[in-house]
């Protein structure tokens, strides 16, 4: 999961991550260790600020 | 007559309750999966923490919002604030009623009242005229209540405001916080039949010889008229007109379990002798329910555009009023830009109508002269009597 530019800070996806994998302050950062890539962040984000990256795209780059 | 209603923030859901009420064909996209948009909570570690708003009507019981959610046969218990509101000045806790405010500053406030009632006079030049404890009143009030400072705003965007505080009285706290009201607002909708259509992102909306057609990623559907709850900037993009952008206020708020009871009372405490906080209340106090423990929120405008640096200063004065606490900070929320406090800086008041007939927007983009969800419920009023001149 790849939180972008547009992201404020709402925290929303903080409050709904089952995993309890993402923090905020200014900004969310997601912890990769805790994700399960359950992209429910990515769903209830209000800013579309959270993209999901497949692991053979991050590969290729 | 077929409404659409385009997403389901608290303007969105209160026009689509009312209408559905009225015996209209109502339908409500939202984008999201879940309802309510920044007038709504989660539970996060036993604590509602909401989306957006404080848990906090305005004016309570007594305000636009509760006589709306009346009209709208929405079952909402709000608990009035007592006392309204108390202020922590050098140390003390102090009422805040007329007469906390020294004599001098009554008559220069209404000497500033009546010269400039009717000209464009930033709220800092009041602000100068006043003592100290006055002065610093006004910026925590403007800071908790609209999120922008003295020098941001100008009396004529106030003044509806301060007579309205005036006559409809002080906050309360919607039993359940704000998810209950847009819960009870939804099973309005629900019950009468129309649909609320969550995960329903509308990619456009076109002006067609019957009103308008809706589209979503892989239908269209056609309606009289349309309500949108975006705001003016992206309502225009919806239907490929051109808007005048519109200024938000930003600010950040902090969720805060405590141990010991902070605030003894329901109403706002506000902050007189901070860096950034403007105030605090424990909502916990009028309804248990929403925290597993006490359940402290603050609020700061942001004074400059650096987030980090405005978080830091309003978490040293977080620091610094709770000394001696036991407490954990749950959650830091920022709202700026495209999920801000408000989509249109309180007292800028914006026209609910639009460049097509038929179309109206409501919620924050298009408030009514008064604070927060009590200009929503304005805008709402304003644009449900649109509606209601047109001829089918």
């Amino acid at each position: 999961m790849v939180v972008t530019e547009r992201c404020v800070g709402c925290a929303t996806c903080m409050l709904v991550c089952p995993k309890d994998a993402i923090r905020v302050e200014g900004r969310a950062e997601i912890n990769r260790e805790l994700c399960e890539e359950c992209r429910k962040c990515m769903l209830y984000c209000p800013l579309e600020a959270i993209s999901y990256v497949t692991p053979e795209l991050t590969q290729k780059s | 007559m077929r409404i659409a209603v385009v997403g389901s923030g608290l303007g969105g859901l209160l026009s689509a309750a009312i209408l559905s009420e009225r015996g209209y064909e109502v339908e409500v996209y939202e984008k999201l999966p879940f309802i309510g948009g920044r007038f709504t909570s989660f539970n996060y570690r036993g604590y509602e923490i909401s989306t957006g708003a404080l848990h906090m009507i305005p004016h309570g019981s007594r305000g636009h919002l509760a006589r709306m959610l009346k009209e709208a046969g929405a079952r909402v218990e709000i608990i009035d604030s007592k006392p309204e509101g108390t202020a922590l000045y050098n140390g003390e806790e102090v009422e805040v009623r007329k007469r906390s405010f020294p004599l001098r500053s009554k008559l220069s406030f209404a000497l500033f009242c009546l010269k400039n009632r009717f000209r464009e006079v930033r709220l800092s030049e009041l602000e100068r005229r006043l003592d100290d404890f006055s002065a610093r009143f006004l910026r925590a009030f403007l800071g908790w209540s609209l999120s922008i400072t003295p020098e941001e705003t100008t009396l004529t965007k106030i003044y509806p405001i301060y007579r309205s505080t005036l006559e409809l009285g002080g906050p309360g706290v919607p039993a359940g916080g704000c998810r209950a009201v847009v819960e009870a607002l939804a099973e309005v909708v629900e019950s009468n039949d129309c649909k609320i259509r969550r995960g329903s992102k509308v990619r456009s909306v076109r002006k067609e010889d019957y009103g308008f057609s809706v589209h979503l990623e892989r239908e269209a559907k056609a309606f009289d008229v349309v309500l949108s709850d975006i705001g003016h900037e992206e309502t225009a993009k919806l239907c490929s007109y051109r808007a005048e952008k519109c200024e938000p206020s930003s600010g950040i708020k902090y969720s805060i379990a405590i141990k010991q009871p902070f605030i003894e009372h329901t109403g706002v405490l506000f902050t007189l002798n901070t860096r950034r906080i403007s105030g605090m209340n424990q909502v916990t106090n009028a309804d248990p329910n929403l925290g597993k423990g006490h359940f402290l929120m603050a609020h700061q405008p942001m004074l400059t555009s650096n987030v980090k640096f405005e978080i830091s200063e309003g978490l040293k004065d977080i620091r610094e009023l709770l000394r001696g606490y036991e407490y954990e900070i749950l959650a830091v929320q920022s709202y700026s830009d495209g999920w801000p406090v408000n989509r249109a800086k309180a007292g800028g008041e914006e026209s609910v109508k639009t460049p097509l007939k038929g179309l109206y927007v409501v919620g924050d983009g298009a408030k009514g002269q008064d604070i927060e969800v009590e200009g929503v419920a304005l805008g709402v009023e304003k644009a449900l009597q649109e509606v209601e001149t047109l001829e089918f």
